[in-house]
């Protein structure tokens, strides 16, 4: 039996609760509950006559948010992006597409249909980001629901169970319900203390009784939720024989299952439908010649009144003399590139790590995965692939894009490895899940952000205390990276957020740079 | 349509056997020019990957090294970070791309790095004499002795590889014929504070 909950722990998170719930009390009672803050276009002085030039570098999704906005305000815009493509980590692979990884450069050799299509970058969309969500209704773009989880696909660790994959369900029912039987037996403990009254304490066991799907003694004895041995329908369900907790503690898997759905990727998240780079082509459209491809800045030089900037398209030079800069080039790539910054905005620019993320992805010959019940969501593993997700588009039709690995970094893993050793490792721990899985796929791509050419990084990364947070030096220097230069040039990005890795951090650091920009401007108007 | 593309094209036309998708032919042209990206604009170097300076650098030295990395004698030790970063941006690079590499960076205006390393440079003085005979007295580098300049080069990037040959992690491949020179010479300097000094003094040389 595992020690209970302490007296003194229990009563700090009482008197934590009790302290947040007067508080709800009061407001709820004013009528004061948070409202939404709706998102909003910055509202952007029009220049005028005096048709103003803005140099924006780089077409990801905060350089496209700067010159669409701008663009819709009256500025002259241009938009100079060094690869073949826009969108930069927001990136759907479709049939033919090029893979620029330098030194394993790949065409995307999936079957030419509209579903058949895997975002190898940004894949998700809460329903909190409204700013980007703004933009997707604003432009059109078609949204449906992202699948996160599907409670029936699997988790493997080699360590558990001998290797033998579970399904999701067992795994999260069996561990809520032993989970429970422990924290009722510590509340029964407690009870007699009386921290509650009789009528808390009956919900509060009522609430962990339903969390783990105890009997009336309060005991985990299986439960229903993990999925049927047999019948269910037209006979009697015949609940499946429990796991032993200790065997579930084999994997360190639980954490993740157990918060995977929360926060930022709890339910419910959308995708665009046909590709998360929807959302790119349409602002691209929008914006039309004034994005220029294979255009790689050179040089930045901020003067008194504007900005100067050099690039290169096709072995020529051009230069722009514009009266403002939005920059969303990575920090790491921006110090290998002329430029007259201060020198504290380059030591920000230096600290500034960049992220390592690889993701794998596989055409799967058959939707196998329906067979077995699974529909969107994905399986947790404990091995360099660490998750495969089954798309939640294109459900029953002949085919699908599975995403084969999906490494963050922080681990010696795939990204290192050639072509055919990812590819190797994919398909071999693969095959624990599904048996047939090599067989089942085919024509495979692989990304490793931080080889990929014209970024090298996947998101940001600020903070290196993992889990402290972040120093007052590093909340100095974000800061110094987000002011302008001379109030003529900004970085922008998700570099230039303290939630990196999001789409909407993105557009919010353009939001911000626009709105500082804007104040300036009608200071002078 | 890049030449090879056209080529493709051409001969799949002569043979009517292999006939191109309208999707293959407009498929995005690539070629191995990619340095930039890390080593920064016309190669000056980039110390937030921590990729060095190309330009100025002798052909027959960045030909040497591409070649080590293709094959595995430079970049594959588990301690050599940037190292082990750039080993696979070459591992597939041909002969032929490798000679167009270097011919385009011999193109390139040399721009002398910045001075980022301070330290004892009239102690690194009395350590240089030693690296002075295969490098040479201004550090221009001597191809008679395949030790190339140092003068102007990233000083952070001096700093890692001195460290780097101290510990073993380059050098040590049994077919890195220059590097177990340098690894045999790199002791000369003692220790982490000896190889701030030297290359404080190369810091200080005509560049």
């Amino acid at each position: 039996m595992s020690k209970p909950v302490s007296r003194r722990e229990f009563l700090n998170l009482i008197g934590a609760s009790g302290g947040s719930a007067a508080v709800l009390t009061a407001t709820s009672a004013l009528g004061l509950l948070p409202t939404t803050a709706a998102a909003a276009s910055p509202d952007l002085l029009n220049p005028g006559s005096s048709k103003r030039q803005v140099a924006i570098l780089g077409a990801g999704i905060s350089g496209l948010t700067a010159a669409y906005e701008l663009t819709k305000a009256g500025y002259d815009c241009v938009v100079l992006e060094a690869s073949h493509r826009a969108g930069g980590r927001i990136f759907t692979v479709r049939s033919g597409d090029l893979i620029d990884e330098i030194g394993n450069r790949q065409y995307c050799e999936f079957d030419d249909e509209p579903h058949m299509y895997f975002n190898a970058g940004a894949a998700r969309i809460p329903s909190t980001h409204r700013n980007l969500l703004h933009y997707t209704k604003e432009l059109g773009v078609e949204l449906e629901i992202f699948i996160n989880e599907c409670k029936n696909a699997y988790v493997q660790d080699d360590n558990m169970l001998g290797g033998k994959p579970i399904r999701n369900i067992e795994y999260t029912t069996h561990a809520r319900g032993f989970m429970a039987d422990i924290m009722a037996k510590s509340l029964s403990g407690i009870e007699l203390d009386e921290p509650f009254t009789e009528q808390e304490s009956e919900t509060l066991l009522g609430m962990i009784r339903s969390f783990g799907d105890l009997n009336e003694d309060n005991l985990y004895t299986g439960s229903l939720r993990a999925g049927y041995a047999s019948g269910g329908f037209l006979h009697h369900g015949v609940q499946k024989d429990m796991i032993a907790f200790r065997d579930l503690l084999k994997t360190d898997l639980g954490r993740l299952l157990l918060n995977a759905n929360e926060g930022d990727t709890g339910p419910v998240l959308l995708q665009p439908k046909g590709g998360m780079d929807m959302t790119i082509q349409a602002f691209v459209a929008n914006l039309g010649d004034r994005v220029k491809f294979r255009s790689a800045v050179t040089a930045v030089q901020v003067k008194e009144q504007g900005v100067d900037v050099v690039y290169e398209q096709e072995g020529v030079r051009h230069k722009i003399e514009a009266d403002y800069c939005f920059n969303c080039i990575p920090t790491h790539l921006m110090a290998g590139i002329e430029h007259n910054f201060p020198a504290e905005y380059v030591s920000a620019m230096k600290y500034v790590r960049r992220g390592e993320a690889f993701k794998a992805a596989f055409q799967a010959k058959t939707r196998f995965w329906e067979d077995e019940d699974i529909y969107g969501g994905g399986s947790w593993l404990n091995s360099p692939i660490q998750e495969i997700w089954y798309p939640p588009h294109g459900i029953h039709k002949a085919k699908g894009v599975i995403l084969g690995a999906y490494d963050y970094g922080g681990r010696a893993g795939l990204m290192n490895l050639s072509q055919e050793e990812r590819i190797e490792l994919c398909l071999a721990e693969g095959e624990k899940v599904h048996p047939d899985y090599r067989s089942l796929v085919e024509k495979p791509i692989t990304i490793a952000w931080h080889r990929m050419n014209h970024m090298l990084g996947c998101s940001a990364r600020w903070s290196r205390n993992r889990g402290q947070g972040w120093t007052h030096e590093e909340e100095t220097m974000y800061h110094t990276l987000q002011k302008p230069v001379n109030g003529r040039h900004y970085f922008i990005g998700d570099q230039i957020s303290m939630h990196s890795a999001w789409q909407e951090s993105a557009i919010m650091s353009a939001h911000w740079a626009l709105a500082d920009m804007d104040k300036q401007a009608r200071a002078t108007a | 349509m890049s030449v090879n593309r056209i080529v493709v094209f051409a001969i799949s036309l002569l043979f009517s056997a292999a006939i191109l998708s309208a999707e293959e032919i407009a498929r995005e042209p690539y070629n191995d020019r990619y340095c930039m990206t890390c080593h920064g604009v016309d190669g000056r170097g980039n110390e937030g990957v921590q990729a060095p300076r190309l330009a100025g650098m002798p052909a027959w030295y960045l030909q040497r090294q591409l070649k080590n990395f293709r094959a595995g004698i430079r970049g594959t030790h588990p301690q050599d970070i940037e190292g082990l970063a750039m080993q696979p941006m070459a591992a597939k690079l041909s002969d032929e791309s490798i000679a167009d590499i270097v011919a385009w960076v011999g193109s390139w205006e040399t721009i002398a790095a910045e001075r980022t390393i301070e330290g004892d440079a009239a102690r690194g003085r009395n350590f240089y004499s030693a690296c002075a005979l295969c490098h040479g007295d201004n550090a221009e580098g001597n191809e008679a002795m395949g030790a190339p300049a140092l003068a102007g080069q990233n000083d952070w990037y001096l700093l890692t590889q001195l460290k780097n040959f101290m510990a073993g992690y380059r050098g040590s491949h049994a077919e890195d014929i220059y590097g177990a020179q340098m690894r045999s010479m790199v002791n000369t300097l003692r220790n982490e504070a000896g190889i701030i000094n030297v290359v404080a003094y190369i810091n200080t040389l005509p560049r």
